[in-house]
Order: structure tokens, then C-alpha cells, then sequence
């Protein structure tokens, strides 16, 4: 008789014969001879397909991995679409990727799909501020502990929710533990390493979320792979005025200052400078990389660099963008305002200027939850941050954004977007602002974007 | 271990060099003091400074990722803390919440509402001010920095540090090492695999991560790193990676020579398990045979697993190349005893002398899995294993002698058959069978006509035999007899020592 055991990642299985090496006389899905432990090995995330081609050929086997069940339910009343959204991935085998917009409510599908399937349940996701919101929600919605791994915790529950990092780091350790795994925002696991994660679960039942699934470099296809095809898809559009706020944007230019705009230039030169003499021309992406790799031996294409990167941040941190800031909070004194800045140095300036709380990498889990809640709870009306509010988390009831600085990517500046798509009670639109520097590089990152 | 993008490392010709230090340059060792002093010199002020510092020197130095290496090994030796007359989270709260009741727009609001929040407090808006972000990373103070290392310390750890970081993208390692046994536990307690290959220069282990089986992957490569720790703590060790660069396939190869760890004097002294396995090797030493003694010479393949004997035997005459592995099994529980049993049984074909205490009574079961087994109780006897090495040496001599041409010419115009025999590595009965038609055979010895014959014009009845001596020893023979006899003489004795030459 076969057992099949999850030993760090993969399937083992044991009881084959190993002259099967040569004339297999069971036809599995991508199992292959380890000669180093003289037994028979599957990735662990072909363990469903496995069990799957052994029930079909009726071979006996006992499995190691039993994962038990759990009686889980929750209050959530799913709406019409994610209703739907949840019966795409069930009838697709437990397997499958939903897009749909920030502001959805993905979360109450993922919930749905634990309270539907009642096992074990590991949900993975990009940033810390999901860490927690996913765990409040889950902690209050089932009557059972929430692990998490990740944010300096390391405990396992039945239920558990880890970022990806933790979670790359302790696949191959714990990957027998969950018949389910939901990715939010899923299309991070197109990432080289991340990938691991659903590589290394032997969960059978496998669900991704994002708002925005198709990556520039096919990744998806990976992701596609290891949890399943896109089985269901919704627009920003499909939602608009129905479940999101509608909003307007506004676009200011702001001018350099002459002392910015002499020290934008002497920086600007050094760098076109360095260019020039060393008959180097930009003309795309990988020319960069060049530069780079050259300024690890080369010091004058490192003092070059590091002065692109001074003009860089004199264009993103400039005085202009404080000024109208300024104008802009005195305009929404009685609006809840989140403001976005591009460096964590400007994001710090901007939080001792105003007396405006900040998060950014640098904060700490206790003080990050509690600036939050309080702007949740309207203790403070507004909160300043670098990127780490890019993805999901959920800041209810922001009417007003500012974004300092943007960069050329579509995704960020979407999800960004996003971030205050939000229903208000009393029906204003909602409104965000983007501020940009004049004649620069950043105004033509913007231009490009519309 | 540094961070990737401190990794400096040639890809010249396709391999992947990790570029260490130049121990016998000035300009390292000055450079890793420098560094070393900015942080000694900077206990008592903020992250923000020291970076500055360390800036300059980048600035100043051509290789920036070296300085930056050096401060990325002080830096876990350096107390940061952060120091502010107020709790920096607490008084961000007051001040927020003071804001947030006046609607900071304007300087003079931001200047109302720290002075409320500076009251409640009870400091100064001043001092309020400027602790807001005191725990802020860049304003931490630097309390206490503990110099480990000198520089050329400091040194020994930057080049371990850069080999751990090179193997970051190792997907796959092989290892010879002086200390197998270290080899494997840390394989084993790193959840790595290993296989055994044999190659011409010895067995290697080949290590890799559980997932390789399917895909070549960078998981494991912070594992190898760590694996390089208990690697470069033998004396002798060569390591060969296989490197996923980019896409780029490339060969990474460190020894013994690149790396070492520091504050660890290499073990260069045999170490024993047990007082039977040091008492053998004490004694066996004291011989003089023909074999040398290895401890723990090299991991043999069993199966899915490995056993590392204790000790081999290798023929000393090297062009033989040939090794007897030893083991000696003492008394342990039943369950080692067999384990070991089963390992035995699946390993791979080579000569294995197994010493049993008597008391386990699995001689048979030794002999029967084509090893030979020596009884033994309290010690391993010397004559046992001498026995059994015999019977080896025997058809080593031969298969050496029949490797050897009938006729042998040596280079040399005076030669002993004992010194032939070694050069050759035959045993001297093998050399006797052989003709030598350069050379005539006097005694034990092999010497060209013409130096006889020379000898002989120096030769004449009546001398003294140590005049005779004299001669003779001119061309390295000191076989006098044999050449006296010979020649047509011999000795009339006078006493005990001395003696006259006459004719025959």
C-alpha cells in the first residue's frame, strides 16, 4: 500500500517499488524518483491532482496529511456579485483567481469561501495593515482563535493569517496544515520567490484575489498555474455609484523654487554630464540597469547616480507641494483627509509641519492600528503616508486624498484611487488631489498616465 | 552574512569570483580601521551622524560596497536606543489629538496647539518640538558599540560574510570536507538533502533543498549560506556552487584558503567519540607500517543515507591508491546496533573492516554482508587488524610488481634494492625478480660497472677495512662485504672492529 506524507514541501510517497523507476505501473501526475531518499516525491501542490489520479485508479493509499473539519459560520450577507463570484470558484474545483475593484468587499467573498468549505484555513497577504484587518474581521466573525505569522507574531491556528514573506519562509514547514488558502491580492505570487508559497502547500482548495491580476511581465500565467484560471471579473466601472463613491480629481502644478531649481540643475547636469562622457544614452529600462551595475565598480557613475537621485528628490519633495498643501487643508478643514508622499523623509517633514500623524515603514504595529482606529473612530481627520496604504487596507470614510508625488505606474496610481473610493453618508464625491512639479520628469510620469 | 546588493564578485570567464579582501595590502587593512574607528568615535550620537561619516568615507574610497560592508558587520555591534526627555509614541499622541481640536493649517496654529500638548506634558514647546520622531531609526543614539573584531579581524569576517552572501543564489552545493561528520549533522539540522557522488579527488557530498527534485530553485540559498559557517570550521574543505545568476547559470568554487572563521582555531588534532576508537588510533600510530591513518575520512553512500567510518587505512605507496575503511562498532543500544546493521547492509562497494565488541555477538551478521568483522573486548587488537590489512598488501605488492617491465634500468649509478622497492612501490621481493642490464647486483644493492670498477683500482690487499669503508661510502655504498667479495676479497678479522684486506 502507498502513504503519502508531506515532508518539507513535497509529497512523499512511500511503498512504490523503485523498479516503478523505470516501468511505472501507477500513472501520477509529477511524481518523480528521489534517489536521495529512495522514495517517490510530488511538488506539494500537485497533492489534490494526486489523490485525485488515486481514487480514479482505485489504488490503495493512506495519507498522513488529514485535514480536519471545522464548523464555521458567519453573519455576512454576501451581495449579488459576490454571490456569483463565490459559485465561478466553487464550480472550477475549489481553485481560482476573482478580480475585482478596491472597495468590493473581497474580503466577504474570502470569508464566504471559508464558511462554504469549513477547514483549516491559511489567507496570505502583501502588507501588515492587511494582516490586521483581515484577522479583526475573521476574529469576529468565527468563534475560533485566529493565528497569525507575520508583524513579529509567529502562531498557527486553524485559522491563520500571515503575510507573504512569513509565509515564503515557513511553507515548506507548515504546509500540510490547511485544506485552504485564500492570496489576497494575489498577484503578488508572481513574484520569483512567492511563487514558493503555493508551490509548497499541499492545500487543495486555492483562492486569489486582486483588483488588478494582469502583470506587464505574464507572471499571471505562473499564478494561473498554481491556483487556477480567473474565473470571475468585474470592473471598476461595473460598480461605480452602485457600491463605490464616484470621485473627481484635480490636477495643480507647482513651480520649483530658484534655489530648488539652481540645485535641480547643478544635479541634473552632473548626471548628463557623466552620460555624456561616457557615451551613455537612457533609451530604456535595461540601459538603467547598466548604469547601475557599472556604479558597483566605477565611482564616478555612482556619484552620478547619486545625483540623479538628488534632482530626483528636490523635484519630489519640493517646498511648492507644502505651500499648496497648505492651501488645500485650509480648504477641507472639515474633511477626513489622507495625504501621499512619495519619500519617507517628505512623509515626516509633512507630519511635524501639519502636527499630522504618520505611517510608514518605520511604524510600529501597536502605534500604526491605533492611528487608524482613531481615524476611523474621527480622533484625527487626517493621516499622512509613504506607500504602505497602497493595497486594500481599509481607511473608511476618507473624502479628500492628496497625492504628492506619483510614479508612472498604472497600478499604484489606481489602487491609490482606491484607497478612497468609499461610500460617504451623506453623497458628496469624493475628491483627490494630485500635485505635481512643473517641467520635470514627475509632470511627464503624469501626462503619461491619462 | 551581508545583504545582496553589498555583494561584490567577479564574473570573469563565466565563474563568479567573490572579491576578497587583499590581506597583504595596507590599503584594506587601513580602510577596515578607518570604519572601525568612525564607529568607535561615534558612541553617544545619532544613526543620522554616523551615516554621514560612513558616507564620506564611501565618497572618498573607490569601492563603496566594501565600506558599506565593513559598517554592515559593526553595525550589529553597535546599542542603539532612543533617548528623549518625553516617550516619543506619547507625546506624538498628545500633540496629534491638540492639532487635531485646533485644525493645524497656519505656523501660528502648529504653534498653539504644541503649546497646549507642551502643558498637559509639562515641558517646553521647544523640547516638545524636536523629541516628536526621537525614535525615529536615524535619530537613535548610538549607546554602547562593542569592537569584536581588530582589523584584521574584521577582515577574516567580511570575506565569510561576502562567501555566505555569494551563495545567497546557490541552487545546488558540493562539499569535500576533513570534518564529514559536522558536514552531515549540519545538512541534516539545516532541512537540506544530500547525496553521495565519487569523483577523483574523493567522495563529495552533493547537497541540495527538498524542492530541487522538481525545479531548480534560490530557496535554499540563505541554508547554503549558513551551511558555509560549520563548512569552513574544518581544517581542509573545498566547496563548488552552482549559482543562478539572473538567469545565468555559473560556477561559484571557495576552500579552506578563501575563507576561515574567525575566533575559531581550526581543528587540526584528531578528536575520538570514544576511549576504544583514540586508544587504537594512539597505538596504531606507534607502528610503523606501510599505512596510514585517516579519521573520518570520507562519507560513504548507504542507501538514502551516509556513514562516515572512523577511521581508513590508505596504502601508503600513493600510485596504488588504495583505502580500507574502519569501523569500530562498540557497545550501544539495540536500536544503534541495528541501524547500524541496516546501514551496513546498503553500503556501497568498498572495503570495510568492521571491529565488534565481542559482547554484541553480530560478527556473523558483519561477515555475511561481506565485510570482515574483528572481535575485539575492552581493546581493538593491533595484530587483527594488521591480519587483515595483510592480506590486501599482498596482492597490492603483486599487482604492483606485475604493473613493473621485466627489465629494470635505474636512473641512479648506486642504488639499494630497499630504495627501488619504495620508489616502485613493490616490495623488494618483486624488485629481485626483475633483470637489470645496466647494472650489476652486489648483495642488496644495484651498482654500474664503472663505478666497480673503480672502486677496484682503489683497491689493493693490505688495507684496512675502514680505509675500505672510506672509499666505498664516496659512492653511497655502504654494503662493504657484499662489494669485497665481489671483488675477489675478503676480511681477516683483528679483534672485534677492525680487519685487513686480503685476496680470496
Amino acid at each position: 500500500m502507498l502513504t503519502l506524507s508531506f515532508e518539507d514541501g513535497t509529497i512523499r510517497i512511500d511503498g512504490a517499488h523503485a523498479d516503478s523507476v523505470s516501468k511505472p505501473d501507477l500513472d501520477l501526475p509529477s511524481i518523480d524518483y528521489d534517489p536521495r531518499s529512495e522514495a517517490f516525491r510530488a511538488p506539494a501542490y500537485r497533492y489534490s491532482d494526486l489523490i485525485g489520479a488515486l481514487d480514479e485508479q482505485s489504488v490503495d493509499y493512506t495519507s498522513r496529511l488529514s485535514i480536519p473539519s471545522l464548523d464555521l459560520s458567519s453573519t455576512y450577507e454576501l451581495r449579488e456579485y459576490q454571490e456569483a463570484a463565490l459559485a465561478a470558484w466553487r464550480e472550477n474545483n475549489d481553485r481560482g483567481v476573482l478580480e475585482l475593484p478596491t472597495g468590493s468587499g473581497k474580503t466577504v467573498i474570502g470569508i464566504g469561501a471559508i464558511e462554504a468549505l469549513s477547514v483549516p484555513t491559511l489567507v496570505v497577504v502583501p502588507t501588515i495593515d492587511l494582516l490586521d484587518q483581515w484577522r479583526r474581521e475573521l476574529c469576529e466573525e468565527f468563534a475560533v482563535p485566529v493565528g497569525q505569522l507575520g508583524g513579529g507574531e509567529q502562531r498557527i491556528e486553524n485559522v491563520t493569517v500571515s503575510t507573504y514573506d512569513s509565509a515564503y519562509l515557513r511553507a515548506d514547514d507548515i504546509g500540510d496544515r490547511f485544506g485552504l488558502v485564500i492570496f489576497d491580492e494575489v498577484h503578488h505570487l508572481g513574484g520569483e520567490g512567492y511563487r514558493d508559497i503555493a508551490r509548497l502547500l499541499a492545500a487543495p482548495a486555492r483562492m486569489g484575489l486582486t483588483a488588478t491580476f494582469e502583470r506587464p511581465d505574464d507572471a499571471h500565467e505562473v499564478v494561473a498555474e498554481l491556483i487556477g484560471e480567473c474565473v470571475y471579473r468585474l470592473a471598476v466601472d461595473d460598480l461605480a455609484g452602485e457600491h463605490l463613491a464616484p470621485y473627481d480629481i484635480k490636477r495643480l502644478t507647482v513651480s520649483l523654487t530658484a534655489d530648488e531649481r539652481e540645485r535641480y540643475e547643478h544635479a541634473q547636469e552632473t548626471f548628463t554630464d557623466y552620460l555624456k562622457r561616457s557615451n551613455l544614452t537612457l533609451r530604456q529600462g535595461s540601459d538603467y540597469q547598466k548604469l547601475v551595475m557599472r556604479s558597483g565598480t566605477d565611482p564616478r557613475a555612482r556619484e552620478a547616480l547619486l545625483a540623479k537621485q538628488r534632482a530626483r528628490d528636490i523635484m519630489m519633495n519640493a517646498d511648492g507641494k507644502v505651500d499648496e498643501l497648505t492651501t488645500i487643508l485650509d480648504r477641507h478643514r472639515d474633511d477626513r483627509i489622507i495625504v501621499f508622499a512619495a519619500s519617507t523623509e517628505f512623509v515626516y517633514r509633512l507630519a511635524e509641519r501639519f502636527l499630522i500623524p504618520a505611517i510608514t515603514h518605520h511604524t510600529g504595529t501597536t502605534e500604526r492600528r491605533e492611528i487608524l482606529d482613531r481615524f476611523r473612530d474621527g480622533t484625527y481627520s487626517r493621516v499622512v503616508t509613504a506607500n504602505v496604504l497602497d493595497e486594500g487596507v481599509d481607511v473608511p470614510d476618507a473624502n479628500v486624498g492628496v497625492v504628492l508625488a506619483g510614479s508612472g505606474s498604472q497600478r499604484e496610481f489606481t489602487q491609490r484611487l482606491g484607497r478612497i473610493l468609499r461610500p460617504k453618508t451623506d453623497g458628496e464625491r469624493a475628491l483627490l488631489y494630485e500635485i505635481v512639479t512643473e517641467e520635470t520628469a514627475e509632470e511627464r510620469i503624469s501626462r503619461r498616465r491619462r | 552574512m551581508l545583504t545582496k546588493d553589498l555583494l561584490r564578485v567577479s564574473r570573469a570567464s563565466g565563474g563568479y569570483h567573490p572579491q576578497f579582501v587583499d590581506h597583504a595590502s595596507d590599503d584594506h587593512r587601513a580602510l577596515a580601521a578607518r570604519v572601525l574607528g568612525v564607529y568607535q568615535g561615534h558612541v553617544g550620537e545619532q544613526h543620522e551622524a554616523l551615516d554621514e561619516a560612513l558616507t564620506a568615507i564611501e565618497r572618498e574610497s573607490d569601492d563603496f560596497k566594501l565600506v558599506r560592508g565593513f559598517a554592515k558587520l559593526l553595525e550589529r555591534e553597535a546599542v542603539f536606543e532612543t533617548q528623549s526627555p518625553i516617550e516619543p509614541v506619547h507625546a506624538r499622541r498628545t500633540v496629534f489629538e491638540a492639532a487635531k481640536a485646533i485644525g493645524v493649517v497656519t505656523e501660528s496654529e502648529r504653534t498653539e496647539a504644541l503649546s497646549r500638548a507642551a502643558e498637559r506634558l509639562s515641558v517646553s514647546p521647544d523640547k516638545l518640538d524636536a523629541c516628536l520622531y526621537d525614535d525615529l531609526d536615524a535619530r537613535q543614539v548610538m549607546t554602547a558599540f562593542d569592537a569584536r573584531w581588530s582589523p584584521d579581524e574584521l577582515l577574516d569576517q567580511y570575506d565569510l560574510s561576502l562567501a555566505q552572501t555569494a551563495l545567497f543564489d546557490a541552487t545546488d552545493v558540493r562539499v569535500r570536507s576533513s570534518d564529514p561528520k559536522a558536514l552531515v549533522s549540519a545538512v541534516k539540522r539545516l532541512r537540506l538533502m544530500y547525496e553521495i557522488e565519487k569523483t577523483d579527488a574523493g567522495r563529495t557530498v552533493h547537497i541540495t533543498g527538498p524542492d530541487a527534485l522538481f525545479r531548480r530553485s534560490r530557496r535554499y540559498g540563505t541554508r547554503f549560506a549558513r551551511l558555509l559557517r560549520t563548512i569552513a570550521r574544518a581544517p581542509e574543505w573545498h566547496l563548488q556552487a552552482s549559482i543562478d545568476d539572473r538567469g545565468t547559470e555559473r560556477r561559484l568554487q571557495l576552500t579552506h584558503e578563501d575563507v576561515s572563521v574567525p575566533d575559531v582555531d581550526p581543528v587540526t588534532e584528531m578528536t575520538f567519540d570514544s576511549g576504544v576508537e583514540s586508544d587504537f588510533a594512539a597505538r596504531f600510530l606507534s607502528l610503523d607500517l606501510d599505512w596510514t591513518l585517516v579519521r573520518e575520512p570520507e562519507p560513504l553512500a548507504a542507501g538514502a543515507h551516509v556513514v562516515i567510518p572512523d577511521f581508513a587505512f590508505d596504502w601508503q605507496p600513493h600510485s596504488a591508491d588504495f583505502r580500507v575503511f574502519f569501523e569500530i562498532m562498540g557497545f550501544w543500544t539495540p536500536a544503534y546496533v541495528e541501524k547500524k546493521l541496516s546501514r551496513l547492509a546498503d553500503l556501497e562497494d568498498v572495503e570495510l573492516l568492521v571491529a565488534v565488541d565481542e559482547s554484541l555477538g553480530v560478527g556473523e551478521q558483519i561477515e555475511s554482508l561481506d565485510h570482515r568483522a574483528i572481535p575485539y573486548s575492552g581493546t581493538v587488537r593491533l595484530k587483527d587488524v594488521r591480519d587483515a590489512l595483510r592480506r590486501h598488501e599482498a596482492e597490492l605488492v603483486e599487482q604492483s610488481a606485475d604493473d613493473l617491465p621485466n627489465e629494470l634500468v635505474p636512473t641512479h649509478d648506486v642504488v639499494t634494492l630497499e630504495a627501488l622497492a619504495t620508489e616502485h612501490a613493490v616490495s623488494e621481493s618483486a624488485i629481485e625478480a626483475k633483470t637489470f642490464p645496466e647494472h650489476a647486483r652486489v648483495g642488496r644493492t644495484l651498482v654500474r660497472p664503472a663505478v666497480l670498477e673503480r672502486i677496484s683500482e682503489q683497491i689493493e690487499p693490505g688495507m684496512s677495512l675502514s680505509a675500505v669503508a672510506t672509499v666505498l661510502d664516496e659512492d653511497g655504498i655502504d654494503d662493504t662485504s657484499a662489494v669485497l667479495s665481489h671483488l675477489g676479497y675478503r676480511v681477516a678479522w683483528d679483534g672485534l672492529s677492525g680487519g685487513t684486506i686480503r685476496e680470496k
